[in-house]
Formats: C-alpha cells, sequence, structure tokens
C-alpha cells in the first residue's frame, strides 16, 4: 500500500488549489478525480470571473483552470485521473477504482474537495428525455461543443440559471422563460440584465406544473405560487419548449466524510449534509480536512481560497510549516476570504431583502423582479452620469465584490475605493479617451460608453457584444431597451476586437440622441 | 419521538401525484414512498432497505432529499430530524468483478 503525505478526492478548484500550496511546502501531494478531464467545473466556465484582480476577476474560468492545473504541474502535484475513491476507511485508508481494480492508499493527511451535485425538483413529466440539469447544458455546450435544444425553459435565476442561461444565448438557443418560485432573482442583478435586454422574460413566483410530451418534452406549463407555494388557478401559462433546464441548487457530495467518521450536520444555508469544520476546513478528525462546495455550496472563487487554506492547514498539522508560518498565511487568505463574502450576496444575507445599497440608494425593484433596471430607476446609481463627449455609463447598482473597472481606466476615470463591493462611480475631473477597456472589463457586462454629441441629433452607444455573428459595421437594425423591448432604429458604426478585451467585442451602435440613456442591445434586422 | 412506532400518523390518502417517479435508477413513485411510511418504515435506511430508493446507479444523489422529504411530510416533522442513510462502500457503482480485484501491485507511475 502506496503512502503519501497528502491525498486529496477531487481536482476541481479547491482540490487543485489545496494541491499545490502543500506541494509547494514540500509534501508528496496525489490527487485523485473521477472524472476524464481535471479542474472540476471550472473548464466549462466561458464567462470572466467576478472578484478582485488580485484573485483573478475578469478571467475565465476555463483560463483559470488551465492555471491551476501549470502551477499544479510546476510543483509537482500527481493528479490520477478516472480515479474513483469509493470509500475513505479509519486510519485514512483510501479505495480507488482505477481502471479494472481497486487500489488501497493511505494518506498521512486528507483533503476531500469532492463538490457538489445539482438538485433536481419533481413535477409531472420530470423524468421525460430533454428536462436536464444547468450542469449537464453547460457540459454539453461548452466541453463537447453540442447544443442542448432549440427553444429552452430554464428553471432558476440563481447565478447559476443566469450565467448558463446566457450561455445558452451564445450557443444560439432560444429561451422561452426564466422562472423561479423565489419572489425575488437570486443571482447577480449584472447577469439577470445581459438577458433581459435580449428579451428573455422572467417570472418570478412562478414554478413548473408540467412537463408535456411522450417520448420527450415538446412543452411546458408554469404557474403563479402564492407564498405558500400553491399554485393560484387561472395563472398558467404554456411554453412550447424542448428543453426544460434545471438551476436549483446544489448538494454538497459529502459521502465520504460520514463515511470516515467525521461529524456531520444538516445546514441547510449550507447546502445540505456537511461536515463540521472550522474556517480552514479540518474535521473532527484530525487530519482529514475540507475545502470548496463539498463543505458548503459557495463559488469557484472562495472554493480556491478555501482550497488554499486547507492545504496549508494540512502542511501544519503534517509539521511542514510551524504555527508562526500558518498564521501569516492564513491571515492574508482570510481578508481575500472575507472580501469575497461580502456584500448583498454574502452568504449571511442569503433570502433576505436588501432594500438600500451601501451608498443609501433604493435597490431597483424591477431589477429583482423583472431582471432590468427600469428607466426611471437607473438616474439614481452613482456609475450613470450625463458628461459631455464620450463617456462610461456603469448601469452597476448592487454592492457586489467585483472591482476590476477600476484598474481598467487607462485615465482613472472609474472610482470604486477600498471597499470592493462598493458602486462604481465616475470621476468628471478627468476625461475619457472612448478607450473601451472598462467596457470589455466588466464581467457582468454592465459598463457601456455613450456620447450624446457623436453627431447631429445623435448618440453613439458602444456595448459588450459576446455573440456570433459579429455584426458588420454599417449593418442596420434595431436598438432595444433594458427590457428587451425594441426603441428606435439602430446602425452599427464600430466594432472592435482586441486581445486585451479577452474575446469581448465592442459594437457601437449610432441612435437619436432621445434614445441614449434607453439603448442597450442590438439587434441586425 | 421519530422513532416512535406507535405514533399514529393517520391514513394513506391516495393523491393525484403518487405516480410520479422519484428515484429514477429504481423507478419508484412517490406513492410507494408514502405506502412505506404507513407500512411502518420511519427512517430513511429502513425505506431505502424496503424499496431500494437510492440503490441505484446514481445512488441517491438525485432522489435522497426528495426522498427525505416525501417521508418527512408523511410523518409531519421536519426533514431535519430524518437521520441520513448510512454511507457505505462502495460510494460509486462499481462492477462486482472490480470490486473484488485487488491491485497486484503498486502502480508504477511513480
Amino acid at each position: 500500500m502506496k503512502r503519501y503525505d497528502l491525498i486529496i478526492v477531487g481536482a476541481g478548484p479547491s482540490g487543485l488549489s489545496a494541491a499545490i500550496e502543500a506541494a509547494k511546502r514540500g509534501m508528496n501531494v496525489i490527487v485523485f478525480d473521477e472524472n476524464e478531464r481535471p479542474g472540476g467545473q471550472l473548464f466549462k466556465q466561458i464567462h470572466k470571473f467576478f472578484g478582485s484582480k488580485e484573485h483573478k476577476a475578469k478571467v475565465r474560468g476555463f483560463v483559470i483552470g488551465k492555471q491551476l492545473l501549470d502551477e499544479a504541474a510546476e510543483t509537482g502535484v500527481k493528479v490520477i485521473l478516472n480515479a474513483t475513491v469509493i470509500g475513505l476507511y479509519q486510519d485514512k485508508e483510501i479505495v480507488v477504482k482505477i481502471g479494472e481494480a481497486v487500489e488501497h492508499y493511505k494518506g498521512n493527511s486528507i483533503i476531500i474537495a469532492t463538490g457538489a451535485a445539482e438538485n433536481m425538483v419533481t413535477f409531472p413529466g420530470w423524468t421525460l428525455p430533454g428536462v436536464i440539469g444547468a450542469g449537464a447544458a453547460q457540459t454539453m455546450m461548452n466541453i463537447h461543443g453540442v447544443k442542448p435544444g432549440s427553444k429552452i425553459l430554464m428553471l432558476g435565476s440563481g447565478n447559476v440559471g443566469l450565467v448558463v442561461g446566457f450561455q445558452l444565448l451564445q450557443c444560439g438557443c432560444e429561451i422561452a422563460a426564466l422562472v423561479d418560485a423565489a419572489p425575488r432573482i437570486g443571482g447577480y442583478g449584472v447577469h439577470a440584465a445581459k438577458l433581459a435586454r435580449t428579451g428573455v422574460p422572467f417570472y418570478l413566483s412562478h414554478t413548473i406544473v408540467e412537463a408535456e410530451g411522450d417520448a420527450c418534452v415538446t412543452g411546458v406549463t408554469i404557474a403563479e405560487i402564492d407564498s405558500s407555494f400553491n399554485f393560484i388557478p387561472g395563472t398558467e401559462k404554456h411554453f412550447d419548449v424542448d428543453t426544460i433546464c434545471m438551476a436549483v441548487g446544489l448538494s454538497p457530495m459529502s459521502q465520504l466524510l460520514k463515511m470516515a467518521g467525521c461529524k456531520m450536520e444538516d445546514n441547510p444555508k449550507r447546502g445540505g449534509q456537511v461536515p463540521i469544520c472550522d474556517e480552514y476546513g479540518r474535521t473532527s478528525i484530525p487530519g482529514i480536512f475540507v475545502a470548496g462546495d463539498v463543505s458548503g455550496i459557495e463559488e469557484a472563487s472562495s472554493a480556491m481560497i478555501e482550497g488554499r487554506m486547507a492545504g496549508i492547514a494540512a502542511a501544519e498539522y503534517l509539521g511542514y510549516i510551524d504555527e508562526n508560518e500558518l498564521n501569516k498565511e492564513l491571515a492574508s487568505l482570510d481578508k481575500a476570504l472575507s472580501g469575497l463574502r461580502q456584500g448583498m450576496f454574502a452568504p449571511e444575507n442569503r433570502g433576505r431583502l436588501i432594500e438600500k445599497t451601501d451608498e443609501g440608494i433604493a435597490v431597483s425593484d424591477s431589477l429583482l423582479k423583472k431582471g432590468y433596471v427600469a428607466d426611471d430607476e437607473i438616474e439614481r446609481f452613482p456609475g450613470f452620469t450625463h458628461t459631455k463627449g464620450i463617456h462610461p455609463v456603469m448601469e452597476c447598482t448592487q454592492n457586489i465584490p467585483c472591482n476590476p473597472c477600476q484598474d481598467a481606466c487607462p485615465k482613472g476615470c472609474i472610482k470604486i475605493g477600498k471597499d470592493i463591493t462598493a458602486l462604481p462611480a465616475v470621476d468628471d475631473s478627468v476625461s475619457c479617451i472612448g478607450c473601451g477597456m472598462c467596457v470589455a472589463s466588466c464581467s457582468g457586462q454592465a459598463i457601456f460608453l455613450v456620447d450624446e454629441t457623436y453627431e447631429e441629433g445623435y448618440a453613439s452607444i458602444t456595448m459588450p457584444y459576446e455573440f456570433f455573428p459579429l455584426p458588420e459595421i454599417g449593418i442596420k437594425g434595431k436598438a432595444l431597451g433594458r427590457d428587451g423591448q425594441i426603441v428606435c432604429e439602430a446602425e452599427v458604426i464600430n466594432v472592435k476586437s482586441l486581445p486585451a478585451f479577452d474575446k469581448t467585442n465592442l459594437l457601437t451602435i449610432k441612435v437619436p440622441v432621445e434614445y441614449a440613456s434607453k439603448a442597450r442591445f442590438f439587434k441586425a434586422e | 419521538m421519530v422513532n416512535d412506532r406507535l405514533r399514529d400518523i393517520g391514513e394513506f390518502v391516495p393523491s393525484a401525484d403518487d405516480d410520479m417517479i422519484i428515484c429514477r435508477c429504481e423507478e419508484i413513485t412517490k406513492g410507494e414512498i408514502r405506502k412505506a411510511v404507513h407500512d411502518g418504515m420511519f427512517t430513511l435506511t429502513e425505506i431505502r432497505r424496503y424499496l431500494r430508493c437510492g440503490m441505484g446507479l446514481c445512488q441517491g444523489q438525485t432522489c435522497s432529499k426528495h426522498v427525505k422529504n416525501i417521508v418527512a411530510k408523511e410523518l409531519g416533522i421536519s426533514p431535519a430530524e430524518l437521520e441520513p442513510a448510512t454511507s457505505r462502500v462502495p460510494m460509486r457503482p462499481i462492477e462486482m468483478r472490480i470490486f473484488a480485484n485487488e491491485a497486484k501491485e503498486v502502480r508504477s507511475d511513480e
């Protein structure tokens, strides 16, 4: 039986991060993953991540995955794929199915980073082909290049539902409706706004009554629900769809920990059965650590920090570093993690209605219920300004931990300040050169360049555009408002695609000046 | 209290969605799970042994939350009061011939 200093189960963002930190400190580390590719869910994430520059904000998920794999290889971490851990026994013995046999390993320490599995909801017809999880949709689109369906209903308005919904649009699918049983959109407003401006309708306080079809999904009926989750008769709505995509939360895959005898708890706030552990992933059994979604559902950025913490804690457990070094290293990671857990979407605010931003501005009600900030609400936010000439307009209206826009502007036009969750504001004393770096840097695609004095009677609007085919200069079409409705005629006057924009194209359209504050999307004729 | 078999949970009342499949792998319906509770299966472990739900290919990854909620509702308790079923080897489905095939030697990729 082979013995390692550290055995890690799961080669996702947290497992790999843990492996890197442990290996850097001289530990002999092996990582098992049951999948044929490493990286967990990272390689399915084609969107730019939120956060701060130090934590890979505005970098696309799959690029972060590549960086992690490179770092793991450099530090000598061994990753064994197609290796299914089937048991975790006494004294840290791990049994792994590799190929046609089972192998036994002993770890002086163990980190469980198995992640989570998708939840499903049941309704008549939920077992029909065509009802899929959001993760399956991402696997099909972003790993295998297969379109999951043509007309889709998305259930779930958390960040997963919103992000995958947008990716489905990018993939060429139509989203018939975005539905959530909750009365308010659960994910970031900027993610919802990306969908709403293309015309996706949101149905909050609604859920699925039934899926129709004999051999596969051919339609779906939704209805409004009251506060005790009962359908309200007469509110049924029918959609002809071929796919129902569910993004209704995740459950930690914590069974190995339970088997090993770690103390567990049923904690709905953390997603279900989770091990009882401290903030650095130490479970009730000395030498067994956890990191990432298995210890409570969050997202990839915090999973990577948790992984680093667990890796360092394991190094200290085995004496590879002393307590002083441990505390020093953990202090900086603590700061990073608490930064990510601030703002309106912080874990402690889950499910709470926040009426005002930290700046004391009333939150957009329309954004929470319809997915877009209404025309009469947008003016009150600090990123929305009217200056002569070209200038950024930032439709970022919720306190979320993200600040790449501040560093993107070479002129220093954009101010967020020390507090990473503050709303971005425009510094009027600095003049914008219209480079568009801020537009491309915004992971929420919420920054536009507006020039209300573009030419007599016309304004120009530059927007982030991540769809194919890319419209050509001179093409005429319609400008759509934040709500996805047609507001006016528009003409494409510029298309910019620079390597520095990292595949976010900048589309500039010309609209009658009176629509400068309304037009936010372009649809070719 | 959860395990008090003398507790009166009332008669089994049929419901319109009783034939909806909950455990896809073993094709167990909502009605079968509800009836099992009235047959005296008050714990998730008993339900699993009685019906095999959660013992198929996905090992309960999809249905265990649903089964838990259905059983809790039938017993008139909160799902958190129900002990989850035991976690044991093999954690993932595995063919018996592989399960029984201990690797002869340590991997040579060291």
